[in-house]
């Protein structure tokens, strides 16, 4: 329970809220306040609660049982537009604007106030925080950051007490993320609580006040950021009992052979978000590839597996030429790639794990000519169900219903069955549980030991520390550095993906 | 929104067999005259088309398109087989062929603006509607034949696919039609092909990057349903001894209810050969049903059979409703896996 | 001199200066077209199309489709034709009309928006359903023998050439894009069109929003209805089969996007005229009318082709042009670490 009992009145205060949706609990009794002036973190996995519990306080969700109180008095937050009367509006994670309309007609609509009022009210807000958007651009041709700065602005200009952003970081450069910092310690300034959803630590020590941990739909710890290490948090964040998965470095008798023919090589290659790579990754090595998001790394290896045009340079694989090619070359030749976004280009939602598993090897003549051969496909299935510990009810299982780990799973799966050379992870256990992510860690050592070489894409840091045998992080499109094994460490990878050159961050 | 497993498609064929079960009970108590196989049987003739053309519509549905000017192809291939044979002299077959030809890049020309121009099915399928009708009327202008007469005094063999009648008593089409239907079912449920089909109206994005060709699947079911046009085209024009241009018109409804009603799903992803077939069977029943049964003239048909399309769609939508199933759930005490609709 | 240069870049104006040099083209084969009584006729015949597509531009804007409106305008067509020929009181028989075509927006509104049937589906059985009711209600027979004074009104003039009906026509679509773009409630139907889960996140009360287009389409397919009623002059047991398609027509050629969220109801209407003159303007070049479906289908796909491929090259381009800026800022950077 909160400690600031009766000096203030709390701005937001949950009081043992239930939520569950048909026989799923997801929110088992939350408790939380947060005063004006507060910037609460809120931090916690997928499938902890924190999107159900923040769309119950916008209103998007009703609660089973418990209370919302807006500024001491009890709210029954029936929709969206009862939330924004009483001042509380969230930024999402992904803007939510009109593509069509331009940044005005977005920051302004749905108000009753005359326009010209509005207009002039928009101008001087943008002048207090020092932001510059020309208002008549349509919003489809803002970048990520910048749609984010127009939604803030239609939560301050709606006078808000209460704003909640979701992971507004996620897509913000270095001097975006800077900028954002100075505007919530602005808003702070003048009373507004702040929610802060994020699932970086380092913010949390950065910018928050207070720090609220939620897993499984309870809150396993909160309190002023002061009382806390990231230990602190990071236990909060793990179930009870998990096994504590050997952090030690990767065996030291896992020698790569630098000497031989890279399996992956880039020269010069250039695209859309990114130019002049050049990058080799060898047999039976774990490239990991650092950077913030926007950096270029997705682009890049899309371009590569055939989805956007190649502007320049050439990508060779065991030294074929395989630049341009179209994505089903790419697969044959040798390379495969699991998808950032599972949801959006990674799963077959309503097909079962067998349809899922063996979509990258239709192509195959060992899953058939002309018909499909169904016993092939439940060896493949099968092989791989048992190898990630997947766990699934059936073959036929809806690939819908499995949790984020097992998903994932089931894409790691297929990127396997066409038996590349190099298998190309984005952020892999983004969104899955720590035991999920333990398996994956497994399957990728396993794969390292086969011979097959890994190229890992991952804005977590610890991640790189722990598996890759050499790192390099991008920045602006451009690889900036790269490190041998032993000069792997969050510092470096943290300081290089923020642009900062190494002999900088030596000098500090 | 989770689903479970493979069942629901089962039971909803079970209920389409039941629908047809139930048809012919209330239909033949009413009127045993409609129990006579060799009358049913010829019944067929009239809805054949729906049967033969919602089989590949099926195809196009499940990539999350839809196609709605095969009517007017019909009517195309009619009477593309009567000026070319009547008026240019090709052979029957030669015509044909030709025929089916022209429905195939008719559909391959729409494929091809939906598939990689990116232009919604449903417009670039109406100009289609309108474009190929009004092809057929200018096509039949280059014969001597006044258009309402339509063409006919087709040669022997032509007729003879529609006259020669199985063991002495089923008509050929319907073999025909049975050998499309064992064609569609194993091409869809089968094959490689039919899978990529699948996984592209389920996620397009996920299969390209599975290296699937996405772009050339989707302009292929829009081919096949043109040629499946073409087919029921040739089968009419055969029967009834005359080539029109407007032949096919009016079964565009009863072709989209016939896939929607037989599980497929208009946002794609999700249907089967064996439902289609089963639900235009039950819609072709019910069109000769209730004309015989209950004096029921053949233009109100279109209220029942709306009325079910309409009821079809609504409780599919309920059925998926996760607060409905909730509700069932508690009803029946039995312990079911729920989860949010968005965690 | 800017705001003429704006003008010029609206979507609707290439529809207009379309229109335009259709008529142009015409003139040019066939110098007699080019008369006044002509060229108001083009708009005189669109009066009926106008109304539908209009109606038909609303459930467009929010992102769905209604193709009952063909069935909608003909069924209200055939029970007001039968009840004035019948000699009911003329305004029993409108308004028996509207409130026909407000239940039918109603239950439209109802499958789609609360029941979240896809609309394609689901107008498409209200359509079937209200064109056997139409054929019920006038027991299959032509509705014919209307009182003279309400057909010939539809000939009376008001400005020039253009007929009452007409400039009402065009008043109600400029009211009507007023009320769209100018008041709150009118840019709730773009907005969700335009990112649904986004307007309700501001608060932009979608459901109600998505019921109202419905409502508002039938009711205006039904003051179409009444319309045809008195400038055909009889109804048959098939009349209005078709219209949703042609409504459809005008609202893309008008530049309204299928997808909702862009377009404006004076681009329904300039694509109105455009498609009730097809067949009228084919006749002034010499073709037979059998040429009217084959050409329209043309212009129809034509135009959708060109605007589906503009507006994927513009989204290509903007993807690409952001993300070559990221590249950008370090070339920018090292330049002037270059320079120093």
């Amino acid at each position: 329970m909160n400690e600031t009992a009766g000096r203030e009145t709390p701005l937001l205060s949950i009081h043992n809220v239930y939520k569950s949706f048909g026989l799923n609990a997801v929110l088992k009794g939350i408790n939380l306040d947060v005063m004006p002036g507060e910037v609460l973190a809120l931090i916690g996995g997928n499938g902890a609660g924190k999107s159900t519990l923040m769309k119950i306080v916008m209103g998007i969700y009703t609660h089973d049982s418990g209370e919302l109180m807006i500024q001491g008095e009890a709210v029954s937050m029936s929709r969206p537009s009862v939330a924004l009367a009483k001042g509380i509006y969230m930024v999402p994670q992904e803007p939510l604007l009109f593509p069509n309309m331009n940044v005005e007609e977005n920051i302004l609509i749905g108000f009753s106030k005359s326009k010209s009022e509005l207009h002039q009210e928009l101008l001087d807000t943008m002048k207090e925080i020092g932001w510059n958007l020309d208002l008549t651009r349509k919003a489809s041709s803002l970048s990520i950051a910048e749609q984010q700065l127009v939604e803030i602005l239609r939560g301050i200009l709606r006078h808000s007490r209460l704003l909640i952003l979701d992971e507004p970081t996620s897509a913000l450069t270095f001097d975006e993320v800077r900028s954002l910092f100075d505007c919530v310690n602005g808003l702070r300034a003048k009373g507004i609580g702040i929610i802060y959803i994020t699932h970086r630590l380092s913010e949390v020590f950065d910018i928050a006040t207070h720090v609220a941990i939620m897993r499984d739909g309870i809150i396993t710890i909160q309190g002023p950021v002061s009382g806390f290490t990231r230990e602190d948090l990071v236990k909060g964040l793990l179930p009870p009992n998990v096994e504590q998965v050997s952090q030690a470095c990767a065996s030291a008798d896992n020698v790569v052979d630098y000497t031989k023919q890279p399996v992956l090589e880039l020269q010069d290659f250039s695209g859309y978000g990114f130019s002049n790579i050049n990058l080799k990754v060898y047999a039976g090595e774990i490239l990991g590839v650092a950077g913030v998001v926007g950096a270029g790394r997705t682009e890049m290896v899309t371009t590569i597996f055939g989805r956007d045009k190649v502007l320049g340079g050439k990508a060779l694989l065991c030294g074929k030429d395989i630049t341009g090619q179209k994505t089903r070359q790419v697969i044959q030749a040798g390379l495969n790639y699991v998808p950032e976004d599972r949801h959006l280009n990674g799963l077959f939602k309503i097909c079962d794990v067998a349809a899922n598993t063996t979509s990258a090897n239709l192509f195959s003549a060992s899953m058939g000519h002309l018909f499909l051969n169904r016993q092939e496909e439940f060896k493949t299935t099968q092989q791989y169900v048992e190898s990630f510990r997947t766990k699934v009810t059936g073959h036929d299982q809806l690939a819908g219903s499995l949790s984020g780990g097992n998903q994932q799973k089931i894409v790691i799966g297929r990127s396997l069955s066409t038996k590349p050379r190099i298998v190309i992870l984005d952020e892999p256990t983004r969104g899955i549980d720590a035991a999920a992510r333990g398996d994956v860690y497994s399957i990728i050592h396993q794969l390292r030991d086969e011979g097959v070489s890994i190229l890992l894409i991952s804005s977590d840091m610890e991640e790189i520390v722990e598996l890759a045998d050499r790192a390099v992080t991008m920045y602006q499109g451009r690889i900036n550095a790269e490190f041998q094994r032993c000069e792997i460490n969050q510092d470096h990878l943290m300081a290089a993906a923020f642009g900062i050159p190494a002999q900088e961050a030596v000098n500090e | 929104m989770k689903l479970l497993k493979k069942r629901p498609t089962f039971n909803w064929n079970l209920f389409l067999i039941l629908l047809l079960a139930a048809e012919f009970l209330i239909f033949g108590s009413a009127n045993p005259k409609f129990l006579r196989p060799a009358l049913l049987l010829n019944s067929v003739n009239d809805f054949l088309s729906i049967c033969i053309i919602s089989l590949f519509v099926t195809f196009v549905m499940i990539t999350g398109g839809i196609d709605i000017q095969v009517a007017s192809i019909v009517g195309l291939t009619s009477i593309t087989i009567g000026v070319a044979w009547q008026d240019f002299g090709l052979s029957i077959w030669g015509a044909v062929l030709l025929a089916i030809l022209v429905a195939a890049l008719c559909g391959a020309l729409s494929g091809f603006f939906i598939a990689y121009c990116g232009v919604q099915a449903m417009v670039v399928t109406l100009g289609g509607s309108f474009l190929y009708t009004g092809l057929a009327l200018l096509v039949s202008t280059l014969s001597s034949t006044e258009a309402y007469q339509g063409i006919s005094g087709f040669p022997d063999s032509f007729k003879r696919i529609t006259q020669y009648k199985l063991f002495g008593v089923i008509p050929f089409q319907i073999v025909i039609f049975l050998i499309l239907f064992v064609f569609a079912y194993l091409l869809l449920h089968k094959t490689k092909y039919g899978r990529k089909v699948f996984l592209v109206g389920v996620n397009q994005q996920a299969a390209e990057y599975s290296g699937i060709n996405s772009r050339l699947v989707i302009m292929s079911t829009y081919v096949l349903s043109a040629i499946s046009a073409a087919i029921a085209g040739i089968i009419l024009t055969s029967y009834l001894g005359t080539a029109k241009s407007d032949l096919g018109s009016g079964l565009t409804m009863n072709i989209i209810t016939a896939v929607v009603l037989g599980g497929t799903l208009s946002t794609g992803g999700k249907g089967n050969i064996l439902g289609t077939a089963l639900a235009a069977l039950s819609i072709g029943i019910l069109r000769f049903g209730m004309p015989l049964c209950f004096k029921v003239n053949t233009q109100y048909l279109d209220i029942p059979i709306g009325v079910l399309l309409i009821v079809v769609v609504v409780g599919r939508s309920l059925a998926g409703n996760p607060a409905v199933i909730a509700k069932f759930a508690r009803l029946r005490g039995r312990s079911k896996k729920e989860a949010p609709a968005n965690p | 001199m800017s705001t003429v240069k704006k003008i010029f870049k609206v979507r609707e104006m290439s529809s207009f200066l379309f229109l335009v040099g259709l008529f142009l083209l015409v003139g040019l084969i066939n110098p007699k077209f080019l008369t006044g009584s002509n060229i108001s006729a083009c708009f005189n015949t669109s009066v009926v199309y106008t109304l539908v597509a209009v109606g038909m531009a609303f459930t467009i804007f929010i992102g769905e489709i209604d193709v009952s409106v063909g069935s909608n305008l003909g069924f209200v067509a055939t029970v007001v034709g039968s009840l004035l020929r019948d000699g009911a009181n003329w305004g029993f028989a409108f308004a028996m009309g509207l409130i026909i075509g407000l239940i039918i927006g109603l239950v439209n509104g109802w499958g789609v928006a609360i029941m979240k049937v896809p609309s394609l589906i689901f107008t498409l059985g209200t359509n079937g359903v209200l064109r056997g009711m139409m054929y019920i209600y006038a027991g299959g027979a032509w509705v014919e023998n209307l009182p003279k004074s309400f057909k010939d009104f539809s000939s009376v003039t008001l400005i020039g050439n253009f007929t009452v009906y007409y400039c009402c026509a065009v008043l109600a679509v400029v009211i009507i894009h007023f009320l769209l773009t100018r008041t709150r409630r009118g840019q709730y139907f773009i907005a969700v069109g335009d990112n649904e889960g986004g307007a309700q996140l501001v608060g932009i009360p979608a459901v109600r929003t998505k019921v109202l287009a419905y409502v508002i389409c039938g009711v205006l397919s039904a003051v179409a209805g009444i319309i045809f009623c008195s400038r055909i002059g009889f109804v048959t047991s098939t009349s209005g089969s078709g219209y949703e398609m042609k409504a459809v027509a005008a609202c893309v050629l008008g530049g309204i996007s299928l997808t909702g969220g862009v377009g404006t109801v004076i681009g329904a209407g300039i694509g109105a005229v455009i498609m009730a003159s097809i067949s009228y303007l084919l006749v002034f070049m010499g073709f037979s009318s059998n040429y009217d479906n084959a050409i329209t289908g043309i212009i129809l796909i034509t135009i959708v082709v060109v605007d589906a491929l503009m507006q994927r090259r513009a989204a290509v381009n903007n993807r690409h042009a952001r993300l070559a800026a990221r590249t950008m800022t370090a070339d920018a950077a090292k330049k002037e670490a270059a320079a120093q």
